[in-house]
């Protein structure tokens, strides 16, 4: 549905975005990651033919975003940073100008609004002012203008930003209900709502792609170091010596407080410790409060990446 | 074609929707209207001061040409009126563009199925027609005085006076809203607007001054020239085509750098 290739964008001597590659499937929702800075926006805007592309084609639906540029606004919703609204209209007002210059017939019209209203849960507010609107209630409506001619792709840059909690699930639902019948481009540095909404993520830092996988791949590409945390209380010394026998191990380390204490176990490879450390911890007279083992989340996997790209960059300069 | 114009309508009517919402605007009209009244008794009487003079002279024996009083009338307070509403025009046009930068939302028009040209085509539409709701309660009450004249004033002479005032008005808006297109800010907007009307002002005075083929140029060239010329009744087709080259001239600058505007890191 989206091809990019070789997708470049320089603003004078800065490169924002450099050699772009990524393609994302029918009814996929792509997360698209980065640390602020990283060229998110301005790729965003590359895709919706907002802004022209240095070098490098990306297509969308089989149309150049150069040079069939009116083919592809016809088939993008696009939510910007901030949403594009107009203070002084009401939101149905909004709504139907909105659908009327995307191209949504006559005919059409009223039915594609009043769905969207219902779907955003803009019902209680249709005949308010959007400037009267709270963070949250514009920011739906952002989004509604973004679906509101049911267009096949979706593009939506931060779509949570500024909401409080119940509102970033709410969205989050609405996005992941979109989803099948639209491909969805959302861009976020926040890691959680990845994992939450997206079937695959691009991180990109500094204007290029260091990792595109689904976010299991990523996070197993980190797994083969796993650590177990336990809560013990009682004499901890024949743990102590006992838990280096057990194979796999390959480092403990203890933090003790009175005759509480906490025992971070980290094992090599993929090696599966988890039930001989409970059975020595009973085994050995401790009593065993809490046991959990800890995985590579894509925090881990983002910090490493996005870190070990800054760490390349001065020999790479050089 | 069909959807060229469809979108056009949903341009204008947006606009024009802004327009009635904002309360700015009822402010402007309410001036507008207030000293229009004003400078109309003002020149009403005061032309008919003069001519009552000069039939006094001629009484006296001094032989004056005869005068149309309506005519004068007429065209002393296009001239007045001109004025006031060069005053008003960069007030209406700064927000054309530079409040859709400022909120943002000409990202969302950029990325609409919709072309530049259209936007600022309807944009344009919009504007004017909020000026024309301004003149109407004007011409209906010079209508209402001039038409009483004996022998009878003509209706089309005061619809061909207020045409060229709208004709200024829509080269000026064109221009307005280029300028209003370059800032994102709508006070710069308006003043930029502003300076360009002071520079024709100036340019006429220059004009005015000097002689020759530069003084020739100049007054071809001149907005207010060509306006004056056509309040007088001297119809020009140069005229004419000088007015719609300055919208056009406008309407392709603005969509050349709102389309140039992409090319600009935000």
């Amino acid at each position: 549905m989206i091809i990019v290739e070789h997708l470049t964008k320089r603003y004078g001597t800065t490169l924002a975005v450099q050699d772009l590659n990524f393609t994302v499937g029918a009814g996929e929702i792509l997360g698209f990651l980065g640390p602020n800075g990283a060229g998110k926006t301005t790729t965003m805007r590359m895709l919706t033919g907002y802004m022209p592309p240095t070098a490098g084609t990306a297509k969308i639906a089989g149309y150049d975003v150069l040079a069939d540029s009116l083919a592809v606004r016809q088939r993008i919703g696009y939510l910007p940073e901030t949403p594009p609204l107009y203070r002084d209209m009401t939101v149905e007002g909004y709504l139907h100008f909105v659908a009327r210059i995307k191209g949504v017939s006559a005919g059409d019209r009223p039915r594609r609004v009043d769905w969207v209203i219902a779907r955003c849960g803009l019902s209680e507010r249709r005949q308010e002012l959007i400037r009267k609107l709270s963070k949250g209630f514009r920011q739906r409506v952002g989004i509604a203008q973004a679906i509101v001619h049911d267009p096949p792709v979706i593009i939506l840059d931060e779509p949570t930003v500024g909401l409080d909690p119940k509102q970033i699930i709410e969205v989050r639902h609405l996005i992941k209900s979109l989803a099948g019948d639209h491909t969805i481009i959302l861009s976020t540095h926040i890691l959680p709502e990845v994992h939450m909404t997206c079937d695959r993520v691009v991180i990109i830092h500094q204007g290029r792609v260091v990792a595109t996988d689904t976010i299991d791949g990523l996070v197993s590409q980190l797994d083969h170091c796993r650590q177990y945390e336990l809560t013990l209380s009682g004499p901890l010394a024949p743990f102590q010596q006992a838990v280096g026998q057990i194979p796999g191990v390959e480092a403990v380390q203890t933090q003790s407080e009175g005759d509480h204490h906490v025992v971070t176990v980290t094992t090599k490879g993929a090696a599966e410790v988890g039930p001989e450390l409970a059975a020595l911890a009973i085994h050995t007279g401790l009593r065993l409060y809490e046991m959990h083992r800890h995985r590579a989340t894509l925090e881990d996997v983002f910090l490493q990446l996005t870190t070990q790209e800054e760490a390349g960059e001065p020999s790479a300069g050089a | 074609m069909r959807l060229l114009w469809a979108n056009f309508v949903a341009i204008y009517r947006k606009e024009l929707q802004g327009y009635f919402a904002t309360s700015l605007n009822y402010g402007i009209a309410g001036v507008y209207w207030l000293l229009a009244g004003v400078f109309y008794i003002v020149v009403f009487n005061a032309v008919q001061t003069n001519v009552a003079a000069q039939d006094l002279q001629g009484q006296a024996g001094l032989a004056a040409p005869p005068v149309d009083v309506p005519a004068v009338i007429l065209e002393n307070y296009l001239g007045l009126l001109s004025s006031l509403s060069l005053f008003i025009l960069p007030l209406l046009s700064m927000n054309l563009f530079a409040q859709e930068r400022q909120q943002g939302t000409l990202e969302l028009l950029a990325t609409s199925p919709i072309t530049t040209t259209t936007v600022a085509l309807g944009k344009l539409a919009g504007v004017l027609t909020f000026f024309l709701t301004l003149l109407l309660p004007v011409m209906v009450y010079e209508s209402v005085t001039l038409l009483q004249a004996e022998p009878p004033f003509s209706l089309g002479l005061i619809l061909l006076g207020h045409g060229a005032l709208v004709l200024l008005a829509a080269a000026i808006l064109s221009l307005g809203l280029f300028i209003s297109a370059t800032t994102e800010s709508t006070l710069l907007a308006a003043v930029g607007t502003f300076a360009l009307i002071l520079l024709l002002w100036i340019l006429q005075a220059i004009a005015d001054r000097i002689s020759g083929a530069p003084a020739a140029i100049l007054r071809h060239l001149s907005l207010l020239q060509n306006y004056t010329n056509l309040i007088q009744g001297s119809v020009s087709t140069a005229s004419l085509v000088l007015f719609a080259s300055y919208v056009i001239l406008g309407v392709f600058l603005t969509v050349q750098w709102v389309d140039g505007l992409r090319f600009q890191r935000s």
